[in-house]
């Protein structure tokens, strides 16, 4: 017999968990002792708040696709953790997060450092329970392994009682691979498949949009292998970027509010739009009405309530989708549809002209955020993994990085949360050690989880921060400049000296102001695997295009603050 | 599209806290629940609920959908209100036995 803080660390190791993102406090005490028998066996980072520990665990979760565990204590260290499960869920990320819980016996009494945990994160888990006896350890942990993995992943928390880690039970750790309601990986109706082929080997004009669950099912292959034999031209959302390469032939860019042109302006003129693997997010699709209304849509999604959820299908198919592609390649026909594919490359080209190049190679002015990511791109070989913040720096981070390998790209989409990116690169490298991981961020979100800087020197993380600094919560400020008559509303930051901020945390440091300099400095940062800061002053007033303001539909885009996007250009 | 009565009927597993999970789904989209109850099923060890609540036809799909998404939600249907509840019972009973099919011939 053992105790149950025992049996939940032999059961994570059973489980295959190597790290634990965490900190301590009064009632998960019990497990951190038991810790101390483990350390040959578990790593454990001390983050420097909660909120760190669980934007870690969905950064090692998303670069690795094994899912990132998180130990707090009750009260404020699990009301600490909210924001990031809420994140896990809004981008099906797998989170196991155990927060300790008072004893029984005071439950229900608002006991020290007692809340109500199952009952805040219900709607923001994919399953919560909470473990009242130790027997039951093993029984949860293995459910929570399982539940979390399999389907459309998402975040599991554990709310651990005392009496559950000190009490004692029978060792031995069983895994869950069965629990009868639910059913994670639903086959693919037959006839579907086929009445799919049909209208795909009918199309003239089709167009694929794919989201992370290509990455998440491991599709890559099978979606590359599918373009390529219908000829058929794909646009990805914000998380399925880096499910292929950017130089494939047949991707054409990111679709939605800052996508590319082409990928929404071929939403708006396929025959037929064939979604896998994604949820039709209102940042992709705009105005729903007029949404790809003139196509016939097929939607292919593990999870049936995203089927017809926001945009009506004329076909859907639940299942996996490395399992749906697998079964429509022998039925899709080969076909030449290079002259429908050739309109993409003509909106690419106008956009190049029109946006790309003046934000990427501006001749004069302050450096522009596009040229700091483009640079880290070309040096880095685009072989980073790259992880953002929210905002300008997400958006230009996603639109101008380029990616060689899945799982390249870490951001928060659904939730977005500013201060995700830097304890999510931190639990990047983690997760990935031998990559090159280059956060972007800007200087409001960086100020929203900089005290995990102290993790990054604790843990000799070597992620590489690129701070574009605008001296302004710089999205913020662009909606208010184009949408609000640039009533600048509590968005103007004064900022800290960045260059005392890592020296005492014991970063390398540079400074860039002047657009010579930003080669050299990339290089640096870049030559070596320590961590480092690289402040980059970037033009104060920048903006993100093209738009789709919110309310348009995909094809009314802004190119710049006064001109937009018409047909025939 | 028509307002109308439906009355939603959920079997799950006996679990607790399944009766918020499954309220939240109704009061997150801004739907009364009319009548609620929950009971042991015909199936041993399976509860089923049964909610009334006035909406569209399209709203109650959705409602349907979140409901089977729950991890303990075995499965979910909806009536309207004058409809006979019929075919549930058959449904959820090879629902059952498929899922122990499936388990036996994966071992
Ligand atoms: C936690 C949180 N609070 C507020 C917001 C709203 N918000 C979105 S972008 C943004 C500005 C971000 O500014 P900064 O971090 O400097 O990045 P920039 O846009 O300048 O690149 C704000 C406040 C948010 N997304 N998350």
């Amino acid at each position: 017999m053992i105790t149950g803080s025992e049996i939940l660390l032999d059961s994570f190791i059973a489980e295959g968990v190597d790290t634990i993102f965490g900190y301590p406090g009064g009632q998960i005490m019990p497990v951190y002792d038991k810790l101390v028998d483990y350390t040959d066996r578990l790593r454990h980072i001390l983050v420097r708040h909660e909120q760190g520990a669980i934007h870690a665990a969905q950064g090692y979760a998303r670069v690795s696709g094994r899912p990132g565990v998180v130990m707090v204590t009750s009260g404020p260290g699990a009301t600490n953790v909210i924001t990031g499960i809420a994140d896990a869920m809004a981008d099906s990320t797998p989170v196991i997060v155990v927060a300790a819980q008072v004893s029984t016996a005071l439950l229900g009494t608002d006991a020290f450092q007692e809340t109500d945990f199952i009952g805040l994160t219900t709607p923001i888990t994919k399953w919560c329970y909470q473990i009242r006896r130790p027997e039951d350890v093993a029984w949860a942990v293995a459910r929570a392994f399982h539940i979390a993995t399999t389907g459309r992943p998402g975040p599991i928390v554990l709310d651990l009682t005392r009496d559950a880690q000190v009490g004692i039970a029978e060792a031995g750790h069983k895994k869950c691979d069965f629990i009868r309601s639910y059913v994670p990986r639903p086959k693919p109706s037959a006839e579907n498949i086929v009445k799919a082929a049909e209208m795909i080997n009918a199309a003239e004009k089709p167009f694929v949009v794919y989201g992370q669950g290509v990455i998440l099912s491991g599709a890559e292959k099978e979606l590359a292998e599918f373009l390529n034999k219908g000829c058929i031209p794909a646009g990805t959302t914000l998380l399925g970027l880096s499910a292929l390469p950017s130089n494939f032939p047949h991707f054409k860019g990111m679709v939605g509010m800052h996508g590319n042109i082409a990928t929404n302006v071929l939403t708006q003129e396929c025959d037929l739009l064939i979604s896998v693997g994604m949820r039709f997010d209102d940042r992709v699709t705009g105005k729903t009405s007029t949404y790809a209304s003139q196509a016939k849509v097929i939607h292919i999604d593990i999870d049936a309530s995203e089927i017809g959820k926001n945009v009506p299908v004329d076909l859907g198919i639940v299942g996996d989708a490395k399992d749906v592609l697998t079964q429509l390649l022998p039925l899709v026909q080969k076909r030449d549809r290079s002259e429908w594919e050739t309109t993409a490359d003509m909106y690419g080209d106008l956009e190049k002209h029109k946006v790309i190049e003046p934000e990427v190679f501006p001749e004069s002015g302050r450096i522009k955020m596009g040229e700091v990511v483009n640079k880290v791109a070309e040096v880095s070989g685009g072989k980073a993994v790259i992880v953002t913040d929210v905002g300008q720096n997400q958006m230009i981070g996603a639109r101008y990085s380029r990616f060689a390998q899945s799982r390249s790209m870490i951001t928060s989409g659904g939730l977005g949360t500013m201060g995700f990116g830097l304890p999510a690169a931190f639990g990047a490298k983690v997760g990935a050690p031998e990559r090159t991981v280059c956060l972007f961020v800007g200087d409001g979100g960086i100020q929203m989880t900089i005290q995990e800087l102290g993790t990054v020197m604790q843990e000799h993380t070597g992620i590489k921060i690129i701070l574009l600094n605008n001296n302004w919560l710089g999205n913020v400020r662009m909606w208010q400049e184009l949408f609000f008559d640039q009533r600048y509303s509590s968005t103007r930051m004064l900022n800290p000296e960045y260059s005392f901020i890592a020296s005492a945390y014991g970063l390398k440091y540079r400074f860039v102001e002047q657009r010579e300099e930003l080669d050299d400095a990339v290089r640096e940062m870049l030559f070596d695997d320590s961590a480092f800061l690289l402040e980059v002053h970037v033009e104060e007033m920048g903006m993100v295009f093209p738009m789709v303001p919110p309310g348009k539909s995909v094809n009314e885009i802004m190119l710049n603050g006064t001109d937009w996007f018409e047909y025939g250009e | 599209m028509e307002n109308k009565l439906y009355v939603v009927s959920a079997y799950t597993e006996n679990q607790v806290g399944l009766l918020g999970v499954i309220a939240n789904i109704f009061t997150r989209r801004n739907l009364n629940i009319e009548t609620l109850q929950v009971f042991p099923s015909e199936f041993e060890g399976i509860h089923r609920f049964t909610i009334k609540t006035r909406t569209t036809q399209d709203q109650i799909n959705r409602v349907l959908m979140q409901i089977e998404k729950k991890v303990d939600v075995i499965k979910a249907f909806s009536y309207v209100d004058d409809e006979v509840l019929m075919l549930e019972h058959a449904q959820v009973g090879a629902f059952l036995a498929a899922r122990e099919a499936e388990y036996e011939s994966d071992k």
